[in-house]
């Protein structure tokens, strides 16, 4: 049987961790290629809607990133992105997510070490996790429901 | 319907190495919508964007998506030539290929696959991106530089003789920082003070420099063009308009001797609560001690002080002040501070006599120090050997890991100066010599010729010669010539540790203040450490000198005027163009809930009122102002109904990257 | 419509109710003279129900009408979720009837800017609970007097402080593994109609056009199948997050049974326990999603 691949997502902010994952990339440090970028201006910007759907496009997991606290390019945003994540990681696990699939880290524009490590462990969790099927249950088949993920109505 | 043009760059073989670029181009050309795709070695080369900007024209793109670097690198490269090819530049983005795909991944098979995900992702947002237009923000013509050693008296000068009015702001009651209290400066060998002090008398005869001491930056706000600062002015007790510098409050003060430690004579001298700084302290002002004057300390002092002042400078009811200035840009020159020579218990420093720091050695050389020039043991005779032990603190796992920079020269400049006004021999114990700059080998080889014995090595402990007195004596170096590969004992009668540089105490509060970014070992951070030195993350702010790194006196004075310059070119603009990714609201179906203005990080959000034709209020719906928003995002986050959303990264456009997943 | 339609005036008004309230007069003749003085041009309250088991909501304009309030234990309902109809946002002057908990929705709703204190005449009744037998919302009620009133109706109680014992109902759950919670979850969720009646009943669900009717992004699936049941469960909780007041008017409004309440007392849970917050208690706390404490880290974030 094939190595499983996870699908996995990453929505990072533009001061910190994107310029973290552009110096660990001219470090050359190598890290897992499993996981697709989306860069948002701050993890405030992050909306629930996006990890929701993440999830529901089928992702095996969500890592979300942003400047360390009190290091916000804006000041408070990841104050408000903590509490946000805080409270929703609560409920997300109340409703039987499987939370273990978010990973939540601070890395700065400094830290390209950090940020290939904590890729890394990213991927090798999900792999240890294996697929996520919850969702791909609730999943609407487009041949059983006639309907289409997402933008239906 | 959407003509996108995507263009794969190979950046050499810096992308093609691990991508294959021409099959992303071959699936890129599949995707509805991209009406053209090309792959090229160097898309920001000429060739490369002329390219670009025929395709632009001959396709009538919509929209465009350079695979490449990172959009940190070249998006505004781009941007711009998408401008100049009759494009709106917000049509254009980047897909970052290589920082985040080629250069992390080594299987071509991984890299290509993530690569066209990559593009397609930003080809799916161009697809929902619309032209967006400029804001013009008004200028403030003002500078504010922060901290008045070397580095920000130099920038200081330059933008005040460019015209611009200038507010410096210095913690200390005199301006002059490190740079005041060295003795020689290598590898020339001027007067330190000699050549400084034209400067700092220039900054405060100069009608266009307003100078703040003993004040700090309490408080920022605002933007590029337009920062409100607050400075907390705290009193100096003395009038510094009046005060002539006449000495008489500090002869009459009733501490009859000088009595406590002289901050400026790193601890050597003395000093009165009421003094002056040091002899070419400028403002040429008294300054009491609120630490330790008495008045101010217990309420009870006989105030021999305010009676002996003949222009009746002093006083006590003096109040700290909130000073509010407006700026358009800022630059921080905040300096540096030295290694804790108490951390390295192994050479004594406190607990053994005659071992000195490297700035201690630099006042004692002053001829305007403590001795005023002599070199003198404890008790008070002349030393016959001195070590200077090089990277003290520095380049040691233990300590700070970097070198810094500047410790060789002035080790090698001590160790020469010593033997010219001393008859001491003077051995250096150093890891390597680095001696890079404009002159520099030349003076190590001129030192090494003066007989200044260096030994190349670590030492391991310094302790006393058990001898004479309560076993007080001459101080052993323990350490090894690792030339001749021999462990050596060094007798010497006083020792200098050349410490290397730190962050300034203060760098962690005032990276916060200005928000601004720390490098690892905490000097701050710049924008990029090759093409934008003296830049950082935020705009309109920019670092100079030891607060962003060790560097020597010439390199300090090029990076603040290299950053004179950059202001110079921001605010000689009567408008700024902002970027145009801010937020806005859909008032049809915003309710007024203001939630989004709640977690404003810079009070963007005001609210408007839509009223009937009779001028009825009818409801109240969020506004975003354009000139205060930094479009982060967190209004979008918050908003229940959806109805704010950030241009540049719209809803939509994280949705469709999302959906292509 | 098969059923006896039952003459209101008949109706024996006391017959399900355990207790009448006795400051029901006071109350009654204190809105007679609002309305006969133009104080307010309407008054909302419960009335009797056409049915003798129920109480229903009365909007009386006519002072001679103030005498069919009533309050007892079928007075449920949170009839502040009026304030968002547009009728009653152009009524002017209104007088309003709460309870401890609705009062908590008011505070809600002035500090999001949704109704204009000067507008609104507050009538708080001191209740002990209502609901036969009573409901989970009234056992762990900590607003027996309402935060919040004009006027207020009933003699004082203190009112109980939450502690980390009130949320035995969501603890239950907690202790569930997360396959066993999904199953839960998705079990439920499965019967939900989409027909939003909970979000329409909810009196802080103050939207015009909600996220699920937006369709550039379509972010929440409209269709009633498992995917876009979870996601619109999930979204309408977030969008909760401290400022649900747990008046449990949604689940009870569900008519597929989903125990909606519980997924809304998880996040009053976790933001007393996280902020020792509690939705309502004053119009000016902001919430803890509108507001942060300066060095505040939280450990699950690496």
């Amino acid at each position: 049987m094939a190595e499983f691949k996870p699908k996995a997502i990453a929505f990072i902010c533009n001061w910190c961790t994107y310029t973290g994952a552009d110096l660990a990339g001219t470090s050359r440090m190598e890290y897992p290629a499993d996981f697709r970028i989306i860069k948002v201006p701050c993890t405030g910007r992050i909306d629930a809607e996006f990890i929701i759907k993440g999830f529901e496009q089928g992702a095996d997991g969500i890592w979300i990133s942003g400047c360390h606290i009190g290091d916000c390019h804006y000041q408070s945003g990841n104050y408000f992105a903590q509490r946000r994540w805080s409270i929703f990681h609560d409920e997300l696990e109340f409703l039987g997510i499987d939370t273990r699939r978010l990973k939540y880290t601070w890395i700065s524009a400094s830290e390209g070490r950090k940020f290939a490590d904590e890729a890394t462990e990213f991927v090798e969790r999900l792999k240890e996790l294996g697929p996520y099927e919850d969702f791909d249950q609730i999943i609407p088949k487009i041949e059983e429901s006639g309907a289409s993920v997402g933008g239906d109505g | 319907m959407a003509r996108i043009g995507v263009f794969i760059c190979h950046c050499g073989e810096n992308i093609a190495r691990t991508v294959d670029v021409v099959s992303v181009t071959e699936v890129a050309r599949t995707w509805p919508g991209v009406v053209y795709a090309e792959d090229y070695r160097f898309c920001c080369s000429d060739p490369g964007q002329s390219i670009i900007r025929d395709a632009i024209k001959e396709h009538n793109l919509t929209g465009l998506v350079i695979s490449a670097c990172s959009p940190k690198m070249h998006e505004k490269t781009f941007r711009n030539l998408a401008k100049a090819s009759g494009m709106n530049p917000y049509l254009c983005e980047c897909s970052n290929i290589r920082e985040q795909c080629s250069w992390v991944h080594h299987d071509k098979e991984v890299g290509t696959e993530k690569a066209i995900d990559l593009v397609r992702m930003m080809v799916e947002k161009v697809r929902m991106n619309h032209p967006l237009e400029p804001i013009e923000a008004p200028v403030t013509k003002r500078v504010l530089v922060v901290g008045a050693g070397i580095a920000g008296i130099q920038a200081s000068l330059d933008l005040a003789e460019a015209g611009l009015e200038v507010v410096l702001v210095e913690r200390n009651p005199s301006i002059g920082g490190h740079m005041a209290q060295l003795s020689e400066t290598f590898p020339t060998l001027d007067c330190s003070m000699c050549i400084l002090s034209p400067k700092m008398s220039a900054v405060k005869e100069h009608p266009d420099i307003k100078l703040l001491t003993y004040s700090e930056v309490e408080k920022v706000e605002g933007f590029i063009g337009n920062y409100t600062v607050s400075i907390r002015k705290k009193p100096r007790y003395v009038i510094e308009d009046l005060c002539v510098g006449c000495n008489e409050c500090v002869t009459h003060c009733v501490f009859k001797k000088p009595k406590f430690p002289d901050e400026f004579n790193e601890g050597l001298g003395k000093r009165k609560p009421v003094y002056i700084p040091f002899p070419q302290a400028t403002p040429q002002g008294a300054f009491i001690d609120p630490e330790t004057c008495l008045q101010l300390t217990t309420g009870k002092c006989k105030q021999t002080c305010v009676t002996a002042c003949p222009k009746d400078c002093i006083d006590f009811e003096m109040v700290e002040e909130i000073e509010e200035v407006e700026v358009g840009a800022i630059i921080l020159a905040t300096g540096f501070g030295t290694y804790k020579p108490e951390l390295l218990p192994q050479y004594g420093y406190g607990k053994l006599d005659n071992v000195y720091t490297s700035l201690q050695m630099e006042r004692m050389l002053s001829s305007s120090g403590p001795t005023e020039g002599e070199i003198l043991l404890k008790d008070g005779t002349a030393p016959k050997t001195v070590g200077i032990i090089h990277c003290a603190g520095s380049r040691d796992e233990n300590a700070n890991i970097w070198c810094s920079k500047v410790c060789c020269m002035y080790s090698l400049k001590l160790a020469h100066l010593i033997q010219e006004f001393s008859e001491a021999q003077v051995f250096n114990f150093y890891i390597d010599i680095r001696a890079a700059g404009k002159g520099y080998e030349e003076f190590y080889l001129k030192v090494i010729e003066e007989n200044v014995m260096v030994l190349r090595g670590r030492p391991a402990l310094i302790e006393y010669e058990e001898q004479g007195n309560n076993g007080k004596g001459n101080l052993l170096v323990h350490t090894e010539d690792t030339i001749s590969g021999t462990k050596l004992v060094v007798p010497v009668d006083m020792v200098v540790l050349s410490l290397g540089f730190e962050p300034d105490k203060d760098a962690v509060q005032l990276a916060k203040t200005f928000n601004i970014s720390r490098s690892p070992e905490g000097f701050f951070m710049e924008r990029h450490v090759k093409l934008a030195p003296v830049a950082t993350t935020t705009d309109g702010v920019y670092i100079v000198g030891g607060c962003q790194g060790p560097k020597d006196i010439p390199e300090t004075v090029a990076q603040a005027s290299a950053a004179a310059a950059s202001v110079l070119g921001i605010l000689s603009k009567d408008k700024l163009i902002r970027e145009p990714t801010v937020a806005r609201v859909n008032e049809l179906n915003c309710i007024g809930c203001f939630q989004c203005e709640k977690v404003c990080p810079y009070s963007a959000i005001e609210h408007k009122e839509i009223r009937d034709h009779d001028g009825n209020l009818i409801r109240e719906v969020a506004l975003v102002n354009d000139s205060l928003c930094h479009g982060c995002g967190p209004c979008a986050a918050i908003c229940p109904s959806k109805c704010i959303d950030v241009d540049g990264i719209t809803e939509e456009q994280i949705y469709s990257q999302l959906a292509v997943l | 419509m098969l059923g006896v339609m039952v003459d209101v005036s008949d109706a024996e008004t006391t017959s399900t109710a355990n207790a009448t309230f006795r400051e029901l007069s006071t109350l009654q003749s204190f809105a007679k003279k609002l309305l006969e003085s133009g104080t307010v041009k309407m008054v909302i309250g419960y009335s009797q129900g056409y049915t003798s088991d129920r109480a229903m909501p009365a909007f009386i304009t006519d002072p001679e009408k103030a005498s069919s309030l009533i309050f007892d234990k079928r007075c449920f309902h949170n009839l502040t979720m009026y304030l968002k109809t547009a009728e009653i946002k152009c009524a002017g002057k209104i007088a309003i009837v709460v309870k401890g908990c609705d009062a908590k929705a008011l505070n809600v709703l002035l500090l999001e800017n949704q109704i204009k204190r000067e507008n609104l005449v507050i009538l708080g009744l001191v209740c002990i609970g209502v609901g036969d037998p009573t409901l989970e919302k009234c056992r762990i009620c900590n607003v027996n007097t309402p935060p919040i009133y004009d006027e207020l109706f009933g003699k004082p109680v203190p009112n109980k402080e939450w502690t980390s014992a009130t949320f035995t109902r969501v603890k239950e759950l907690e202790g569930k593994s997360q396959k066993e919670l999904w199953e839960f979850w998705v079990n439920e969720f499965n019967r939900c109609i989409k027909c939003y009646a909970c979000r329409e009943v909810c009196p802080i669900c103050t939207c015009t056009r909600c996220i699920t009717d937006k369709n550039q992004p379509q972010w929440v699936p409209t269709s009633p199948h498992s995917m876009g049941n979870f996601h619109w469960n999930l979204t309408r909780a977030f969008h909760l997050a401290g400022r649900c007041i747990g008046c449990d008017e949604c689940e009870r409004s569900c008519p597929a049974d989903i125990p909606l309440s519980l997924v809304n007392w998880k996040l009053i849970k976790q933001v007393f326990e996280k902020y020792g917050f509690i939705a309502g208690m004053s119009p000016d706390d902001l919430p803890p999603m509108s507001t942060y404490v300066e060095g505040e880290e939280e450990e699950f974030i690496k």
